[in-house]
């Protein structure tokens, strides 16, 4: 864990993230059209995903599954339809403790 | 799933809250029952705020108080008005045992052995992909290649409704209908929760806060004491106007980072590390989310999945609701095997039950705070309006304002008439 005590500044999500467990499944359950992304005017997933799982790349928006926090955001915001979203299969996934 | 039978009574998909306690009592009335849950350990895929009301849930399990794995009984209510650094705060204590806060994944554990304990059978690491339709009724459900088929189903999938979606029961998701609630539990320890906040053992605090905690998107703030962590953090209303006009400019761990940061509230957690973050949506407009139907047939819905959350800023319910949804599901099964069997002119039972329910008639009593939540005039206007009052009370150096003139100063460099604030505030407390 990279948090150090007393900490003044705000930690970077990737910092805070180290405090969760997942157990990552091979296959991602959500899928991304990212040719979508490229037209999309707001790109509401790159701040709206609490896990930082969008990426914004130019115009482009990196996707990737393994830190989803399996909130659902993403689809529900999404203005070009282009995220298919699913549950972890077999456990799969974020594992809360003190949720 | 090849080791368990292919027939059930009742199919439970979902081992959360509502799940949990539909399985426990349809197990206890004798019905076989089989609870169905995503998750690999008990109750590792919920998350929520982080406080609960006892009372529906007694009505369920009586022995709640003395079993159940409760963090802290709710002694104080806290609600706070920021504007910047500004913050306007009243507090209420009591010492009767109406709500307590607790770890989600810690109570839906309790509640899911409690249902096997019954004699529910549950499948865990499952994750339901369909519920399955034989002439216009549900007859089972499918995992995979799996298949297994019951008299009822029970949908207590949560928020995201991807079964009923499937089933075309329910439109995608609408953005105007849920906000987005984004937590870090803070580890601050026993002792210093206690100091800190000013509680006794097992006393706890819950805490709202409205205001540009925010940063102008509406929603809130909420602070919860656990028993040695705090819960904190942010529900932001996701709006199809917002998210179209691009007003989400920075990353909702900014925002929740900067509420940990304010000035105000980072003694209570200095040098906690965090222990964990996690989001989840949340029901901001239950009319609008809620089915047209709670039964179906062979299909009951409970909990999130049905809309039942109660929102009113200052305080939510969702738990309680959940659960007792689930009981009111528990109840039309039974009452449809009294009277000749699980049909769905029987079954329809559930419908009703659930709209002359508390939960609905709360939820229809309250539904002017919807509204109001999603004004600007309640989020920014009024707690900039109010701590301007106490600014002009207290900050000065030689000559304080009587309080009239410092409302009416505030209202005018808000730009806010004397009667649009008595009508709204007439409206926000026959609304709230």
């Amino acid at each position: 864990m990279s948090q150090s005590k007393g900490e003044e500044k705000p930690i970077k999500l990737e910092d805070i993230l180290q405090s969760d467990v997942w157990d990552v499944d091979e296959d991602p359950h959500i899928i991304v059209d990212s040719e979508k992304c490229l037209e999309c005017p707001t790109k509401p997933c790159i701040y709206l995903c609490p896990a930082g799982c969008y990426v914004k790349a130019g115009e482009r928006v990196i996707f990737s599954y393994e830190g989803c926090v399996e909130c659902g955001t993403c689809r529900v915001v999404c203005p070009m339809d282009a995220v298919k979203w699913n549950y972890p299969k077999s456990g799969k996934g974020i594992l809360y403790r003190f949720a | 799933m090849a080791s368990i039978p292919t027939r059930f009574d009742v199919i439970v998909v979902g081992a959360g809250p509502a799940g949990s306690a539909a399985a426990y009592l349809l197990a206890k009335k004798g019905f076989s029952v089989l609870l169905v849950e995503r998750g690999k350990g008990l109750g590792d895929k919920n998350m929520f705020g982080g406080k609960v009301y006892a009372q529906p849930i007694r009505e369920v399990w009586p022995e709640l108080d003395k079993e159940a794995p409760i963090h802290r009984w709710v002694t104080k209510e806290r609600i706070s008005m920021v504007d910047g650094e500004k913050v306007f705060t009243v507090e209420y204590r009591t010492e009767k045992k109406v709500s307590f806060v607790t770890y989600l994944t810690q109570l839906t554990q309790w509640m899911i052995k409690k249902a096997e304990g019954a004699g529910a059978l549950l499948a865990s690491e499952v994750t339901v992909e369909e519920i399955l339709m034989k002439d216009n009724k549900v007859v089972g459900i499918r995992s995979g290649p799996d298949v297994i088929e019951a008299d009822a189903v029970i949908d207590a999938e949560g928020i995201n409704r991807l079964l009923l979606e499937r089933l075309g029961l329910v439109k995608k998701l609408d953005p105007d209908t849920v906000g987005l609630g984004v937590k870090e539990v803070l580890k601050v320890g026993e002792s210093n929760i206690e100091s800190r906040f000013g509680l006794d053992k097992k006393e706890g605090l819950a805490w709202a806060i409205v205001g540009d905690v925010t940063k102008g998107i509406p929603g809130g703030g909420f602070i919860y004491t656990n028993k040695d962590t705090v819960s904190m953090g942010l529900v932001l209303h996701l709006s199809k106007k917002l998210i179209d006009e691009g007003s989400f400019e920075s990353h909702v761990s900014s925002l929740i980072e900067g509420f940990r940061l304010h000035p105000y509230f980072k003694p209570y957690w200095k040098d906690a590390i965090i222990s964990e973050y996690g989001g989840h949506l949340t029901i901001t407009d239950a009319i609008k989310f809620a089915p047209s139907k709670f039964a179906y047939p062979g299909l009951l819905i409970a909990g999130d999945a049905a809309g039942l959350l109660l929102s009113l800023g200052y305080t939510f319910r969702g738990v309680d609701y959940a659960v007792y949804s689930g009981k009111l599901a528990a109840d039309a099964i039974e009452y449809a095997r009294n009277n000749g069997g699980v049909s769905y002119e029987n079954l329809q039972v559930y419908d009703d039950y659930i709209r002359k329910s508390f939960m609905y008639e709360e939820i229809m009593r309250h539904r002017g705070a919807i509204t109001l939540m999603n004004s600007f005039e309640l989020m920014s206007r009024y707690p900039k309006l109010l701590t301007k009052v106490m600014e002009k009370m207290f900050e000065a150096d030689y000559k304080h304002e009587v309080i009239y003139n410092s409302l009416i100063q505030a209202l005018k460099e808000e730009g806010i008439s004397p009667f649009n604030l008595i009508s709204q505030a007439f409206m926000m407390v026959k609304g709230i």
